[in-house]
């Protein structure tokens, strides 16, 4: 039981993000009918510029940071993350959208591959500690709690709690605004939405940028219990990917869910919840990538999809 | 004569025929591309010092991946982003087989790439059927889970310190890195030489087709399917022999070497050096080398390792590249010596064959379709004659294509049967349908962007070929070649019928639009049918193209084809038809013949 509770409070807390980056790749690829590669970059860029302001590039300990200075860390690497995505999307996605699919393709996974690179080469050590925003270690046990025998961090509440209120957010900026209307009236047919006088390419541009922006705020919040490194953020992506494929970049809040199940079920594998099969742990990162191929493989058949 | 006597006079007429066809096909390219094969043989002796020969021969290696992954890219125009896992999975089954075996190194990476095939193929049926889209996303997926699988297995894997390969003897020679290098420009070569040859031969044009234009190709009866899993099956081969020979200059095989990172590169190489040039994959991976010293030198500037530059230099070109319109450094350099130095040969034009067609008759019984509640097409029957034009009119929404579709096997009916002859069709795929003699054509003006008129015609008669297998053309058989020389005077002759003969060696992009639905009548002709489906040829025509239109229709009538003119226009109906039946709501409520002189 106690196994059980502190495997949902891990992969929740893991999920969320994954969850908040597979709302990202549903919106992109609804949006544009492309799949964005440097989104996971993106996002580790968000995270990095958030580290920088922050702290610089020097070893830190949580102690170090004022709560001001932390908080306009945060706001200038969304803003930042926000930019080079709507940025991004004018420089990589656009000038291929419709026309030819090696050029988005390639064109996003460069823009990934530099903001790698760029990362690295600022970033020299292997892997970094946050600062921590909100001083858990102050509340219950050294930041842990223990609930129902297991003992789990009080940081899992707050990343889950952000991802909530961000996917929730997002949800409501999709149905109750101008925006969010745009952004499905594009989505359905974008040459009607330019029709009807919707700023196509701006709006999509937007959703680009707050696609990884969110997601950032969400590893930023997140970050601090484990090391992270300068490829963290393309992992991330993947597994938001991940999850957005294997509910076929569903809507927004069953592509969040996917992202939740999928950190439940890392936990799960990883911890050898579900039984003790030898050396299934180093199975948990695996068997969803595979099963997510074999989601894409096996489209429901429709009619032959007439290719006219 | 004595029967070795005989044997020795006919080998040699064979050996004086590959001659002179060679003489025959031998351009300036072909000049070109042995001169740069040759110097880059000789590179580590005019290099010599300059760059050490073990960090060549690495490039040469990744120069033949990369000139695998050109099949995929360039030829069948696939986002293929696993040519990395495809070298790791050749790697690491190599350095398997070389600890656990005595086999000599080159069998082992012939293993390595068995194995990588196998992925290949599997990778490659997986995505048979799927857009550009998700075949990027899966490619991307199955990069990383070959990554991820080294990272976490290491039983696999051999753990974080990799598996430490025993150094054999390759092809009788002690593998120094030149033996090394030598053998992998080898490799390169041959394998360059084999896209060209595939690209000549029945494969890379069908390949080409599908990948310009799916629902032409798709209409013309190409098997994409197989087609892409043969290509993914091969592109991985090369990427596994890449790797199984790589490992073992290497001497470990190192976990952490083939993940996604090595897939961009390799696309970067591709892109770059020119994905339509057989050797622009292997002139991307010389610039990435360039880019690699430029690194270097950079980090030694900055006081960092230069590797961490590389990826963003290599992504910065890339960008470059697709930017400044994506004519690669290859293509456009051949273009450029194109204009200075015109092709000198000229091809003789084959004298046509015969136009083939086969008189069979179609009965259609009871055909019908439901989209939903609507009842498309609501118990049609009809029958296809021999040497006539059979006209489906009515107004918008009747039915009239839904009927041709069902004809063709683009969509299955909810009822009713079809056969050609005593063959049964209801269940047929439209490839299939095809080969039995029923071809269609498309409403729109689809044709295939890069393709020559005579080209067009070449897709549509490799549908009748027998000995065009892409083994076959690799080795160039007699019986491939002879049945090559046929198949192009067949073409000339479905262009004849539609009067595009002359333009046969001209781009199809030049062409007006009827005069590529004209070529596509010429397509689906070359595929000797008995049946053609012809859907609103009308479309966009002016007066005189109606006249040549109608021309056309007569000419193959009295060829003997069976035709079905899906049609709005009634003067073109009215001239040709010898029966038109007139559909309301899916169901036919007028037949009349129409006399015909």
């Amino acid at each position: 039981m106690s196994l059980a509770v502190q495997v949902v409070f891990t992969g929740l807390s893991a999920g969320a993000v994954y969850g908040l980056v597979a709302i990202g790749h549903s919106l992109i690829y609804r949006l544009t009918g492309i799949v964005h590669f440097a989104l996971g970059d993106l996002i580790g860029l968000g995270a990095f510029v958030t580290l920088l302001v922050a702290a610089g590039t020097q070893p830190l300990t949580q102690e170090t940071v004022s709560g001001g200075r932390m908080a306009l860390a945060i706001v200038v690497g969304v803003v930042v993350c926000v930019l080079v995505g709507a940025g991004g999307y004018f420089a990589v996605v656009q000038p291929y959208i419709g026309r030819s699919a090696i050029g988005w393709v390639a064109a996003t996974l460069a823009l990934g591959f530099a903001i790698r690179a760029v990362l690295d080469a600022g970033f020299s050590r292997p892997a970094y500690v946050f600062p921590d925003p909100i001083p858990f270690r102050r509340v219950g046990h050294d930041g842990l709690l223990t609930i129902l025998g297991a003992e789990v961090h009080v940081r899992s509440f707050a990343v889950i709690g952000v991802a909530i209120v961000v996917a929730a957010a997002a949800s409501w900026v999709l149905q109750r605004t101008w925006f969010g209307r745009s952004l499905r009236a594009i989505a359905d047919d974008s040459d009607g939405a330019a029709i009807v006088g919707i700023s196509v390419e701006r709006t999509r541009a937007l959703a680009f940028g707050l696609a990884g922006g969110l997601a950032a705020l969400a590893v930023v919040v997140a970050a601090p219990g484990t090391p992270f490194e300068t490829g963290s953020g393309a992992l991330l992506g993947l597994k938001g990917l991940v999850a957005a494929v294997l509910v076929r970049f569903g809507g927004l809040w069953t592509a969040f869910a996917a992202g939740l199940a999928l950190g439940i079920f890392e936990a799960a594998v990883g911890t050898g919840l579900l039984g003790h099969l030898p050396g299934l742990a180093s199975y948990r990162e695996l068997i969803p990538l595979l099963a997510a191929i074999v989601v894409l493989a096996v489209r429901p058949l429709r009619l032959r999809e007439a290719v006219e | 004569m004595s029967a070795p006597a005989a044997a020795a006079v006919r080998t040699g007429a064979a050996l004086r025929e590959v001659l002179e066809t060679a003489r025959a096909s031998w351009t300036d390219s072909a000049t070109a591309g042995g001169m740069v094969a040759l110097a880059a043989a000789l590179a580590p002796f005019a290099l010599g010092g300059l760059i050490a020969t073990d960090t060549l021969a690495s490039g040469a290696y990744l120069a033949l991946a990369a000139t695998g992954l050109g099949l995929c890219v360039g030829l069948a125009g696939v986002p293929s982003l696993a040519q990395g896992a495809f070298v790791g999975t050749g790697a690491f089954v190599a350095a398997h087989v070389l600890r656990h075996t005595q086999m000599p190194g080159e069998l082992c990476a012939v293993i390595g790439a068995v194995g990588a095939a196998g992925l290949g193929t599997a990778a490659g049926f997986a995505v048979r059927s799927l857009d550009a889209v998700r075949v990027a996303v899966g490619t991307w997926l199955l990069s990383w889970l070959v990554a991820l699988a080294l990272g976490a297995l290491p039983w696999l894997s051999g753990g974080a310190q990799g598996l430490v390969v025993p150094t054999r003897r390759l092809f009788g020679f002690s593998p120094t890195p030149l033996v090394h290098y030598e053998l992998a420009v080898i490799l390169t070569g041959l394998c360059a030489l084999a896209l060209v040859a595939l690209r000549r031969g029945p494969f890379g044009l069908d390949l080409a087709a599908a990948a310009q234009h799916r629902g032409a190709a798709a209409a013309l009866g190409v098997p994409m399917e197989r087609l892409r899993v043969g290509a993914f099956a091969a592109s991985a081969f090369v990427g596994g022999l890449a790797g199984g020979f790589a490992v073992q200059l290497d001497i470990v095989a190192d976990p952490t070497a083939y993940g996604p990172l090595l897939s961009f590169e390799l696309l970067v190489a591709v892109l770059v050096g020119g994905a339509a040039a057989a050797l622009g994959p292997s002139a991307g991976v010389v610039v990435l080398g360039l880019i690699a010293l430029v690194a270097r030198a950079f980090g030694g500037l900055a006081g960092v390792s230069g590797s961490r530059f590389q990826p963003m230099l290599e992504a910065l070109l890339l960008l470059a590249v697709l930017t400044t319109g994506g004519n690669a450094f290859v293509p456009a350099a051949i273009a450029a010596a194109r204009r200075r130095f015109p092709e000198r040969r000229i091809r003789p034009r084959p004298s046509a064959a015969p136009l083939r067609t086969r008189r069979e008759l179609l009965r259609a019984h009871e055909l019908a379709e439901r989209f939903g509640h609507v009842r498309a097409v609501d118990g049609v029957s009809l029958e296809l004659t021999p040497g006539s034009i059979t006209a489906l009119v009515g107004p918008n929404g009747s039915g009239k294509t839904t009927v041709l579709r069902l004809l063709a096997g683009a969509l299955p009916p909810d009822h009713g049967h079809i056969t050609l002859a005593s063959h049964e069709l209801t269940a047929a795929t439209p490839a299939e349908r095809v080969r039995h003699g029923v071809v269609r054509t498309l409403q729109t003006h689809a044709y295939f962007a890069e393709l020559t008129v005579l080209e067009h015609a070449l897709v549509g008669i490799d549908r009748t070929r027998r000995h065009g297998g892409a083994v076959r053309a690799l080795v160039s058989t007699p019986l491939f070649r002879a049945e090559s020389r046929l198949a192009e005077a067949q073409a000339f002759a479905a262009l004849e019928a539609v009067g595009l003969a002359a333009d046969a060696a001209r781009p199809a992009s030049e062409l007006t639009g009827t005069g590529r639905q004209r070529l596509m009548i010429a397509a689906a002709l070359a595929t000797n049918p008995a049946v053609l489906l012809l859907d609103e040829p009308s479309a966009g025509a002016a007066a005189e193209d109606l006249e040549r239109l109608t021309a056309i229709l007569d000419r193959l009538r009295a060829e003997g084809l069976a035709v079905l003119l899906v049609e709005h226009n009634l003067r073109l109906v009215r001239a040709v038809a010898d029966e038109v039946l007139e559909l309301e709501l899916g169901r036919v409520v007028r037949r009349e013949r129409l006399p015909r002189l």
